[in-house]
């Protein structure tokens, strides 16, 4: 509401069209992947390609769960997500707390050091990983390859809480402490619960991050661990190329996370815009 | 108290710090290190120390300097056209007010979507026989197998992936806007054109600076999802430096080159960001 939005009727119809038919193209791959993976394997790759299913199926659903290491990647997917938002929780929110409370210098080289971790080549840190994790012996585990996703969402997971603790005011927690709570005690029972909304957009960003990454569990994973991104990229190579069971697979594994998106969009929105508009 | 507040923060931090320096810092060190030595891949095998030698064969070789040029052709390619359309669907939305909410949600999805998956859809959507892209718009284009436009190609997801990202993050920055400086403008008589370039544009100067450099970097950083669409073929010409980075590491067993090769590139980076961040955001320029 602050005079950017058109006034008159038809620009406004020209615009809603315009937005409409952006939104359609941009819907438009998603759709045909749903779509594909209720055609039968024979109509996936028919040519020509039709939109449509000619004979809806659950077939290549079938057949991608029934393969080899697809649904123990898909448990390991969520134990590995789960596992690094919690670590990325644990140890972003303290670090976070201190850095908008306390502001002392060695908590602004913290923000910087967290920031340039991220123009790091994944593959700088995946690689020399492989070695530090064999030598901890958990390489090829659930936990080793948290660890090295948490390297991923704990910078973004700290930049995210620091804006969220910097939205709380200061007297909140002076009173608690003037009612006789510790430090610890005003940041776990007061400070924490106003921030509860901050943490749920971390937490879903944390397990994004694990839930998508690819690289690292290329590297740290062989067999046991091994993710579902790995086991979609691994379709290729096997059998030739199912598109069908492919599209099945990758259906399976993107509806929960779209579906999250749906239902926490405003959440969602303030996390993917706080630091950046914040500047 | 001072003292024990500057200790309790220290404590706060400690645990996140420790990790960082663990599993990132020590890395790094660890990587870049590499880059001055001869490593045979085998486990236990010899490393020798060979000073500047990885870094001279890396700047030597033609296939670093190819891919060095293809990250940043794909790297600007992506930036772009993600800039453009993120910016224009970004006033789009601004235009059309609160009632084009759930669209901005429908816009939105794709950034969930794993690269991996939108890498191997759109290579889905653009397969030579039966992708529904030819068929839809009645053309026959190898959009993945040739080697002139596959680069273009395989940045189509990438940008389907994240144009949202810089349309929330400019269209959360347009809402900022202070209503009255847009008023003034209306009412001086400033055309769109005028508005949009002449006032909308700079005042959101560090949020652009933002957008644009978060995702300069992670399209710099692209990996999955060229891996899966073209594993950096046909005849190389989708073979940016992280998939070369990979295969000279893992494939061609050289560590030591992929360390240099990695080094450089990580250099690289550092400098292009910071250059970048001072010069579309001039900190201090206006404050």
């Amino acid at each position: 509401m602050n005079g950017l939005e058109a006034r008159r009727l038809t620009p406004k119809v020209i615009l809603w069209t315009l937005l409409l038919a952006v939104v359609v193209l941009y819907g438009f791959p998603f759709v045909y992947l749903l779509l594909t993976s209720f055609k039968t394997p024979s109509d996936a790759i028919a040519v020509p390609p039709a939109v449509l299913p000619r004979a809806w199926t659950l077939e290549n659903y079938v057949t991608a769960l029934a393969k080899e290491g697809v649904v123990p990647a898909l448990l390991n997917s969520v134990v590995t997500a789960v596992l690094s938002t919690a670590m990325s929780l644990v140890l972003a929110v303290p670090a976070a707390y201190a850095i908008t409370r306390y502001r002392t210098p060695s908590g602004r080289v913290f923000v910087i050091a967290s920031l340039v971790t991220r123009m790091v080549p994944a593959i700088a840190i995946g690689a020399p990983l492989v070695e530090t994790m064999r030598v901890l012996g958990i390489n090829d585990t659930s936990l080793g390859l948290a660890i090295a996703h948490t390297t991923i969402s704990l910078p973004l997971s700290i930049w995210l809480m620091a804006s969220f603790f910097e939205a709380v005011p200061d007297e909140l927690e002076e009173a608690a402490r003037v009612d006789g709570a510790s430090r610890l005690g005003a940041l776990w029972r007061v400070v924490l619960p106003v921030v509860s909304g901050g943490l749920a957009v971390t937490a879903i960003f944390a397990f994004l991050a694990s839930w998508n990454e690819f690289l690292f569990s290329l590297l740290l994973t062989a067999v046991r661990a091994q993710t579902t991104p790995i086991v979609i990229a691994n379709f290729q190579t096997q059998f030739g190329i199912d598109w069908g069971a492919m599209t099945a697979l990758a259906a399976l594994y993107s509806i929960p996370v779209v579906l999250l998106t749906l239902a926490l969009q405003r959440h969602i929105v303030a996390g993917l815009t706080l630091g950046a508009v914040k500047g | 108290m001072r003292v024990t507040d500057r200790r309790f923060a220290l404590l706060l931090m400690a645990p996140a710090a420790l990790f960082l320096i663990a599993f990132v810092l020590w890395p790094i060190i660890r990587f870049v290190s590499n880059a001055f030595f001869e490593i045979s891949p085998i486990a236990g095998g010899k490393r020798e120390f060979v000073g500047f030698d990885n870094f001279a064969t890396a700047f030597a070789s033609a296939a670093f300097q190819g891919a060095s040029m293809r990250t940043i052709a794909y790297t600007l390619i992506v930036v772009v056209l993600e800039f453009s359309i993120g910016l224009t669907v970004a006033l789009l939305f601004a235009a059309l007010g609160q009632r084009s909410a759930i669209l901005r949600t429908i816009f939105m999805y794709p950034l969930m979507v794993a690269p991996v998956v939108a890498g191997i859809l759109w290579r889905f959507l653009l397969i030579d026989n039966f992708g529904i892209v030819n068929e839809l718009l009645g053309i026959d284009v190898g959009w993945l197998s040739d080697p002139h436009i596959a680069l273009f190609s395989v940045a189509l997801p990438d940008i389907w992936l994240t144009t949202s990202f810089i349309t929330l993050v400019l269209f959360a920055g347009l809402q900022n806007l202070p209503g009255d400086v847009l008023e003034a403008a209306r009412l001086d008589g400033a055309g769109y054109p005028t508005l949009l370039f002449r006032v909308l544009i700079p005042l959101l100067r560090p949020v652009i600076a933002v957008a644009l450099v978060v995702r300069g970097i992670d399209a710099a950083r692209a990996f999955d999802i060229i891996l899966i669409q073209t594993n950096g073929g046909p005849q190389e010409s989708t073979t940016t430096l992280s998939l070369l980075i990979y295969r000279t590491m893992t494939r061609y067993g050289d560590p030591g080159l992929a360390s240099a090769m990695g080094t450089i590139y990580l250099l690289g980076m550092l400098l292009v960001a910071t250059a970048a961040i001072f010069a579309i955001w001039r900190p201090g320029a206006e404050r």
